[in-house]
């Protein structure tokens, strides 16, 4: 079985894998950051969103053969204690309810804050939209990422 | 505050299954003392609802199962408040399977806070008063001498304070008093405060562990194919291709079970992660005995239900005066359809079993454990007591998880390997092996007498009941009929409503808010449309059968609920005049109202909502305002969240959700074809909530049923009315912001 060196989260860590297995399974079944959760396997739902390199990825469309020599960061990697400023907005937004796919909306979300500090709504709502939240938690990822844009920009 | 036994129909039904009784209402708690000695005590456990540690740390054992309704913090805050701490000091835990009574742990139906309010209550009051007795020991003087406050004791005469972590040990000592003396409502300090969720930190860093993150020493990861039609058996299966995926350890096959749970036939592969069994999974070869009814669609039904609409309902379920007297009077008929509806929690059903000789080891996310656990020591032959369960958090419930049918099969398959198995059902899977919400149909005759008043109301449901599957079609209740039936509101003379089951092979089950948004819709729609015929404002239509009319019993039996149409009008006039009903219009724009009472949990809400009209089939939803009188609110903030996330779960099925089924195979298959509302569609909500002295309500469903007739009716105001869900399948579509 191939071999592959990652950097997840400021970690190097060598995991035995197929080529082809998605980074979500690696992560979750390989390196047990359990954070990063399955919601469908076929980029529909977001709730396996990570950053590679910066940019927004689903974990589960990314073999693991891709991502080598990438920086990866998973929500355990976002903050350890919580302090991220998205993070803060979530807990003052007090965003979850069952909280399933709010790592991979966290995750979302400050992708899209690294790379434009004050995103315009409808930026917002184009990348929001493709992280669902069955708990209709919307109204709150709303105002929790306005918290965040007023925090990051002070 | 008006104190009544519960009774919610089909909660009581399917708890009948657990072997015991459900205790409801009054329920003491669980536990003796520890009987632990001052020298050995770590913390003081007075009941099985919390435990304070050495350090003045609250643990409220929390019995209910958290799928995202906030029962981590509302419970919490009950006994805090009693015990008097403050909240930061509190966390809570998943209580362990096995330390509550027999149903305790059954969650389901908005009933959590309402049924555990008490014993919550008593339980921080009994470790309270216990407290202030060890303290009173250590001054030497009276307990009535001692006040408590904010996480002391406080010595009232010469006003020093002890915390009461270092009075754990004393108090552990002592005898748990009977009775207490609880709060009285009006100094209450934190109940009625918003609050956060407790646990909120474990899930915004991801440790939160659902039971899809379960990890075991040695656990494998299964995933299985399952006979296309319900019902069907295995004729074989060629695995060899599967075998030879790097990582497979084994392929098992696994039979099918009747009601109530219905596990189709499948076959699992068994491997050292998920993806290499996903991957074998693909390379089975299969072949299944369908069985006879393989070729049954959601279309033919939909026929069917529309043919025996027009005969008489095979089970009369309500009758008041003669409507037969008013036939053909000024007559409105319509019919109302809607679809299967699959609960799609973005955690994919999932569990994990560990089968060692006679023993059984389950982690995973139950809303029914006690049924599980019975249902299990039957189809797997375990000794219930050999059966040991460990509760996880659910990544969204919704009713999906009162369901068990992925548990029987992860202990199926662990029956077959030595090793801890994790079963993982592929998205596919879930949206398609679902227990789906009943389709159900609508014939609504009503009849107005010369003063355009409603005299006459026949409704005609007909469903795809539950009970035949979790009973078995010969059960003597399968009707679904809550809000059409005795607890129907509006005070009409001559009222006949009747229902017709008609089964149809896939499995039906319990979702979000169940019969009574099946009845909301049709029922809020019609007397909307009544009014329209009539010229008459809606708004006034409905509240003069509404207002005034004292609160009424829906059965006859002593645990029967009660109907308050009073309540219900006054969610109305409250989303009515927040909206601005009475005030003139924008161009092109409508509203549309809709009011009910989630009877089961003694709580009521109301929507309006504003449309704008783009074309005369496009719309744009411009404002949405919901009242919600839920009695006495525990948490606000849980009760907003439950609120605005009820819109969007009800937007979902009104807009576009749908189940369909052809060949007796459901044709959607994840979130592409079964699409859920997204972050855009979202529209802005104003929520009011009524003050209300009344005991505690629940709130986790009520948020739900009167969206899709409140846009209709908005719909219906600009000139098209939907009478079928999703609207989308109507030629309606829609624009946000
Ligand atoms: S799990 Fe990757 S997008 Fe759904
Ligand atoms: S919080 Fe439950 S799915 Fe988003």
């Amino acid at each position: 079985m191939p071999s592959f060196k990652l950097n997840v989260n400021n970690t190097a860590y060598t995991v035995d894998a197929e080529a082809d297995m998605p980074l979500l399974w690696v992560l979750r079944d390989l390196l047990n950051l359990t954070g990063t959760k399955y919601g469908c396997g076929v980029a529909s739902c977001g709730a396996c969103t990570v950053m590679i390199d910066g940019n927004a990825a689903y974990a589960c469309q990314r073999p693991v053969g891709t991502c080598v020599n990438k920086k990866i960061t998973t929500i355990e990697g976002l903050s350890a204690d919580g302090s991220h400023p998205v993070q803060k907005a979530w807990q003052k937004a007090g965003v979850p309810q069952c909280g399933y796919c709010q790592p991979g909306q966290m995750m979302a979300a400050a992708a899209m804050l690294e790379k434009n500090k004050k995103p315009s709504e409808e930026t917002i709502a184009e990348v929001m939209s493709n992280n669902l939240c069955r708990c209709g938690t919307y109204h709150r990822i709303k105002k929790a990422i306005h918290i965040a844009i007023e925090d990051i920009n002070q | 505050m008006q104190k009544e036994t519960i009774n919610r129909r089909h909660f009581i039904k399917l708890s009948s299954f657990t072997s015991g009784s459900l205790v409801i209402g009054f329920m003491l708690p669980g536990l003796p003392a520890l009987a632990l000695s001052p020298a050995d005590c770590e913390f003081f456990q007075p009941s099985a609802y919390l435990k304070i540690d050495k350090s003045g740390k609250v643990t409220v054992l929390v019995g209910k199962q958290e799928s995202g309704q906030g029962v981590d913090t509302a419970f919490p805050m009950i006994v805090a408040e009693e015990l008097d701490v403050d909240f930061k000091d509190v966390k809570s835990e998943i209580a362990p399977y096995g330390t509550l009574k027999e149903g305790e742990h059954d969650t389901g139906g908005s009933q959590s806070v309402m049924t555990m309010y008490d014993s919550l209550r008593k339980a921080g009051a009994i470790a309270k008063a216990m407290l202030i007795s060890a303290a009173a020991k250590v001054w030497n003087i009276k307990e009535t001498s001692c006040a408590a406050d904010k996480g002391e004791v406080v010595n009232t005469i010469t006003m020093q304070r002890i915390k009461y972590g270092e009075l754990v040990c004393q108090a552990a000592a002592l005898p748990v008093p009977k009775d207490v003396t609880l709060k009285n409502p009006k100094d209450f300090k934190l109940i009625g405060k918003a609050e956060k969720r407790s646990n909120l930190n474990d899930i915004l860093t991801g440790k939160t562990k659902y039971g899809l993150d379960i990890k075991l020493d040695g656990m494998l990861f299964a995933v299985a194919e399952r006979c296309p039609v319900l019902g069907g058996t295995l004729v074989s299966v060629d695995d060899a291709a599967a075998k030879k995926v790097p990582g497979v350890i084994k392929v098992v096959s696994y039979k099918g079970t009747g009601a109530p749970m219905h596990v189709r036939a499948g076959v699992a592969v068994i491997a050292t992660n998920t993806w290499a069994a996903i991957k074998a999974r693909k390379l089975l070869n299969i072949t299944w005995d369908e069985g006879s009814k393989n070729n049954e669609s959601t279309e033919e039904l939909f026929k069917t239900f529309a043919a025996k609409a027009k005969t008489k309902p095979a089970i009369e379920v309500f009758k008041k005066g003669d409507v037969s007297s008013f036939a053909n009077k000024n007559e409105i008929t319509a019919t109302y359809a809607q679809p299967f509806l699959a609960h799609a929690t973005i955690e994919p059903v999932n569990f994990v079993a560990a089968v060692n000789g006679d023993a059984c080891e389950l982690w995973g996310g139950l809303q029914l454990p006690d049924w599980t656990v019975n249902t299990i020591a039957k189809e797997c032959n375990f000794k219930k007591e050999k059966i040991k369960v460990n509760l996880t958090a659910m990544g969204g419930a919704f009713g999906r998880r009162l369901h068990f049918d992925f548990a029987i099969e992860a202990v199926r398959i662990a029956q077959q390997i030595d090793k801890p198995v994790k079963l993982i059902w592929e998205r596919a899977d879930d949206i398609r092996f679902q227990p789906y919400r009943p389709a159900n149909y609508h014939l609504l005759k009503a009849s107005t007498d010369d003063k355009g008043h409603l005299a006459a109301w026949q409704h005609h449901v007909l469903g795809t009941p539950v009970a035949y599957m979790t009973e078995g079609p010969n059960t003597k209740h399968p009707e679904e009929m809550d809000g059409a039936d005795k607890g129907f509101c509006y005070a009409v003379p001559n009222i006949l409503t009747g229902y017709t089951p008609v089964d149809f092979n896939i499995n039906r089950g319990w979702l979000r808010s169940v019969d009574i948004c099946v009845n909301t819709f049709p029922v809020e729609s019609f007397i909307d449309e009544i009014a329209q015929q009539q010229h008459k404002d809606p708004l006034d239509f409905r509240l003069a059968m509404l207002e005034n009319k004292p609160d009424f019993k829906t059965g006859d039996d002593p645990g029967a609920m009660t109907q308050s149409p009073a309540r219900i009008a006054a969610v109305l006039k409250k989303v009515a005049e927040k909206i601005g009903w009475k005030e003139a219009r924008k161009p092109n724009h409508f509203i549309g109202l809709a009011t009910h009472s989630f009877i089961f949990a003694k709580s009521y809400a109301a929507h309006a909502i504003e449309i704008e009209l783009l074309a005369p089939k496009k719309f744009k939803i411009t404002r949405v305002v919901a009242a919600i009188d839920c009695g006495l609110v525990i948490n606000p903030d849980g009760l907003l969240n439950q609120m605005e996330g009820g819109l969007a779960f009800a937007l979902t099925q009104t807009l576009k959700g749908e189940i369909t089924v052809a060949n007796s195979r459901v044709v959607e298959d994840g979130f592409f074809s079964y699409e859920l509302l997204t972050y855009a569609e979202m529209p802005p909500l104003e929520i009011y909530i009524i003050d209300s002295k009344e005991e505690p309500g629940g709130v986790g469903e009520v948020g739900l049923s009167t969206v899709a007739p409140a846009l209709c009716n908005a719909l219906a105001a600009a000139g098209n009315r939907p009478r079928n869900l999703p609207i989308r399948n109507e030629g309606f579509s829609w624009v946000y912001a």
